[in-house]
């Protein structure tokens, strides 16, 4: 295991609601992920997994607590810097892809890269071998609209991979694909994070989904209440993860 | 709730966004009340009932045209609501309304838009009739009697002109929606399909529209003012479809192309404005020709106050030369005459010519005399000498004509044939050379020729120093009058005061103001048009922001896309604007380049305003 620090929350607290009608999402959360880790995020609905992944992904402010992503607490950061941290140092997969339909796949996935002012011809040869890790290179330039879900995913994953960003966060990334495109895509997210080219944050209610993780988190009711780790087999790591939903009990879906 | 409240209160809640058509219709409006206010307000009575009638006629005519814009401005504006609201009101449909309730719950919305734009140009128009007028008499340059009252008759007018259009397309819109299918009613914003077009299509509509265009502007340009007036309806509908055609091939081709160039595309925000300008230019190009053309229009409209106004400056130059002009067959009457004069006032300047009556019809004139005149008088130089079997005919300033002079006919001159080769439209014999209209000049040679067997007649003219005292000097000099068989002495005398052309000053400033008012409208086309796409566009920036697009990146892509927006459109009408101008000037034989250098300014003016009102616009609603 790498023990490079990529995230490193601290006593992280999120309340929604006016002073006396207060209410707290997320009740004191301590979790470091290291590079390379691959973690799932599981919990039942309500229990603060969205709250979790908008702070981390910088779109939302936490009430206390500290966020170091790259060693630098995000927390305190000006919009602009914000801005520059989520171009070049976080990489987002979301569940509706949000590919723009206006441009090819092949532009979509460029364009982190073309805004960041990187040369065309280093563009294009990252695009190839992130296209072809992820076969979708028959399709570069087709547009979305022109393509599968799972393929418009694999996209969408490529164009989070592009920048070499220092974190993945997937929110739900295989919610919108049949059982086949799900798993394609899980594989090839496994593969690059064996492979050492990205560490991944993911967070889902999928039990199947979350045994292609390194570790799998499981968050109730704004606490971090376990973690489990994958071992060698992932089939044995997906009945521990169902028992362990079964356990806690909740609505999963 | 009753579907006049609930209409009302959508009106209510989405009369920001109908603020952009509510304001352009009002306007126009305005414009259509104050013209048909002047009208019935006398404002022009005061330069007498002929000028009256020709204004009158004038602005009568103006404001069919007015109506005609209105009629597509209205037509236009009420499908990109319609398309906006399709998807909103669609939603009623799962309240279990039927389409006719959705239709009328539409008609009685639109409608609220229609009476507001109606209260508001009315109300404005009557609050600013007295400026208006005297900002049209301060334009033309001319004398009018500002009336603050508002008759019932322009109200009337207006209203029965706007709802007479206004009505047909809020039927339009009612029948459109009785017939909507529910899926197109609620898809109706997301038809973002078919984001590229063939390219194979796009060549053929871009060589198609360049070869059009392109013969337009040859038709509009070619060959002499005849060709011409030959050629200008066909020039123009070539010109309108060959802009149609540009927008809906070339433009998209050449973006499409860029798009393909990576090295070019991945530069900066290039990759986001390019890929969303070949989306736009697909669901938009009609509306950026169409604002082309408008532009297109309204320069040649500017174009044509200006030639007309230059035209009435000649004119009045013309019939000014000479105040007093006598005709007489007896020699040395000019001492008299000029003594007559100069006991009323100082004359400024003063020539005498001699002319032969070589039949009924014609009297013949030598060059060598007309140029020493013309010389005297400080009036036109540069006339060629005649050869000996040609002769020029010294004719008069038209204000307009659509009939084409032709070359070399000849004449006869008492006894001998002449080629008439050139028409005189400078003065040199002043008002008698329009009121008359048998002057030849010949050279000397010929002229001696013709001086035996002919009858000599004497030119005597005068310009007088002080104006104030023509009445004075004619009712003076009228005492030389006579028609007797020995002594016939005519006189001509031009009133400097004289206010008969009046209404062609009047016109330039209709003409100025339709350029104004077709360029506002075109301005608010396209803002209306962003405004409605800024909705559309929300989803996509929302998109952007999460995956870590800054709002300064974002700003200068919108930035750059709608500059674009407005700058396809001004050059193209730029370009069609030279031409269309340049065949203008030449048809009113006048030089308007600078006119055209002018309008091209304003447009571009309201153009940047237009710009830089929806960049703020834009950037607010789609939340940068």
């Amino acid at each position: 295991m790498n023990d490079e620090k990529v995230v490193e929350i601290k006593n992280l607290i999120k309340s929604y609601g006016a002073k006396d009608f207060q209410t707290t999402v997320l009740k004191g959360i301590d979790l470091t992920i290291y590079k390379e880790d691959f973690i799932a995020i599981m919990g039942p609905s309500g229990s603060g997994k969205t709250t979790l992944l908008n702070i981390l992904s910088t779109i939302d402010k936490p009430t206390q607590g500290t966020v170091l992503l790259d060693g630098k607490n995000v927390t305190r950061m000006s919009n602009k810097e914000l801005a520059k941290l989520r171009k070049d140092k976080i990489g987002f997969v979301f569940q509706d892809y949000n590919l723009l339909d206006t441009m090819t796949l092949q532009d979509n996935i460029a364009l982190p890269l073309a805004l960041g002012g990187v040369p065309s011809g280093q563009i294009a040869e990252r695009i190839q071998a992130l296209s072809a890790a992820f076969g979708i290179e028959e399709q570069l330039r087709k547009y979305p609209y022109q393509l599968s879900g799972g393929q418009k995913q694999r996209g969408a994953v490529c164009r989070a991979l592009i920048t070499n960003p220092e974190i993945i966060f997937a929110d739900e990334p295989t919610g919108a694909l049949d059982s086949k495109a799900g798993k394609d895509l899980l594989h090839c997210l496994r593969r690059v994070n064996d492979s050492g080219q990205a560490t991944i944050l993911m967070v889902t209610h999928d039990p199947h989904c979350a045994s292609y993780a390194k570790d799998v988190y499981l968050l109730s009711d704004g606490m971090m209440k376990c973690r489990i780790g994958r071992g060698s087999d992932r089939k044995e790591f997906y009945n521990r993860i169902v028992d362990l939903q079964t356990s806690i009990g909740g609505d999963f879906s | 709730m009753s579907m006049l409240r609930l209409s009302f209160i959508n009106f209510r809640n989405g009369f920001k966004s109908y603020l952009s058509l509510v304001l352009s219709l009002s306007f126009s409006i305005l414009i259509l009340f104050n013209f048909q206010n002047m009208i019935y307000s006398e404002t022009f009575a005061v330069l007498g009932q002929r000028n009256k009638q020709y204004i009158d006629m004038l602005i009568q005519t103006v404001s069919i045209v007015l109506l005609c814009f209105l009629f597509f401005f209205v037509w236009y504006a009420t499908n990109v609501f319609l398309t906006r609201r399709k998807r909103e009101i669609g939603i009623y449909i799962f309240m279990g309304m039927s389409n006719r309730k959705i239709g009328s719950l539409y008609m009685i919305e639109i409608s609220f838009v229609g009476i507001t734009a109606l209260a508001a140009g009315i109300g404005f128009g009557a609050l600013f009739a007295g400026l208006f007028q005297m900002v049209m008499g301060a334009v033309a340059d001319t004398e009018i009697e500002v009336r603050f009252g508002i008759s019932i008759k322009p109200v009337v007018l207006t209203v029965v002109f706007f709802l007479a259009v206004y009505v047909i397309f809020v039927l339009k819109g009612y029948w459109n929606i009785v017939r909507s299918s529910v899926l197109s009613m609620i898809s109706a914003a997301r038809q973002n399909e078919y984001v590229q077009t063939k390219s194979a299509v796009l060549f053929i509509k871009a060589a198609a529209g360049i070869l059009v265009l392109a013969v337009g502007y040859f038709l509009a340009n070619k060959g002499s003012r005849s060709d011409l007036l030959g050629n200008a309806l066909l020039a123009v509908v070539l010109v309108m479809i060959g802009v149609y055609l540009l927008f809906g091939g070339l433009i998209p081709l050449f973006f499409q192309m860029l798009a393909g160039q990576k090295s070019f595309l991945y530069r900066r925000q290039r990759c986001l404005w390019v890929n969303q300008t070949i989306f736009r230019m697909r669901k938009n190009y009609r509306t950026y020709a169409m604002v082309c053309i408008i532009g297109i229009c309204s320069a040649t409209a500017l174009a044509t106050g200006f030639a007309m106004r230059e035209r009435y400056h000649n004119m009045m130059v013309f019939d000014n030369q000479y105040t007093f002009q006598f005709l007489t067959n007896q020699q040395g009457l000019g001492a008299q005459a000029a003594a007559l004069i100069q006991g009323e006032t100082e004359i400024a300047c003063q020539t005498s010519l001699t002319a032969l009556s070589v039949d009924a019809e014609h009297l013949v004139l030598s060059y060598s005399e007309v140029k020493r005149a013309a010389q005297e008088s400080g009036g036109v130089a540069g006339l060629r000498a005649p050869a000996d079997d040609e002769t020029y005919y010294l004719s008069h300033q038209i204000l307009m004509s659509l009939i084409a002079g032709s070359e070399r006919i000849p004449v006869r001159l008492g006894d001998m044939v002449f080629q008439e080769t050139e028409v005189i439209r400078e003065p040199y014999i002043g008002y008698m050379q329009e009121a008359m209209g048998c002057f030849y000049v010949v050279s000397d040679t010929a002229y001696e020729e013709l001086r035996q067997g002919s009858e000599m007649l004497y030119i005597y003219n005068y310009k007088i120093a002080d104006n104030t005292a023509f009445e004075r000097a004619r009712a003076a000099a009228d005492v030389l009058i006579s028609n007797t068989d020995e002594n016939f002495t005519a006189r001509v005398a031009v009133n400097p005061f004289d206010k008969e052309l009046e209404w062609v000053k009047v016109l330039c400033a209709l003409c100025i103001f339709m350029f104004l008012v077709f360029i506002v409208a075109g301005g608010c086309i396209m803002f209306m048009k962003l405004y409605n796409d800024s909705y559309e566009e929300k989803e996509r920036y929302l998109v952007l922001k999460k995956i870590g697009l800054s709002p300064q990146t974002l700003s200068r892509s919108i930035a750059h896309e709608l500059s674009g927006a407005y700058m396809l459109p001004f050059a193209v009408l730029a370009v069609s604007a030279y031409f269309s101008v340049n065949a203008l000037g030449k048809m009113m034989q006048t030089d308007l380049f600078s006119v055209y250098l002018v309008s091209m300014l304003v447009v571009l003016l309201v153009f940047v305003l237009c710009y830089g009102c929806s960049v703020v616009m834009y950037r607010k609603n789609v939340g940068v």
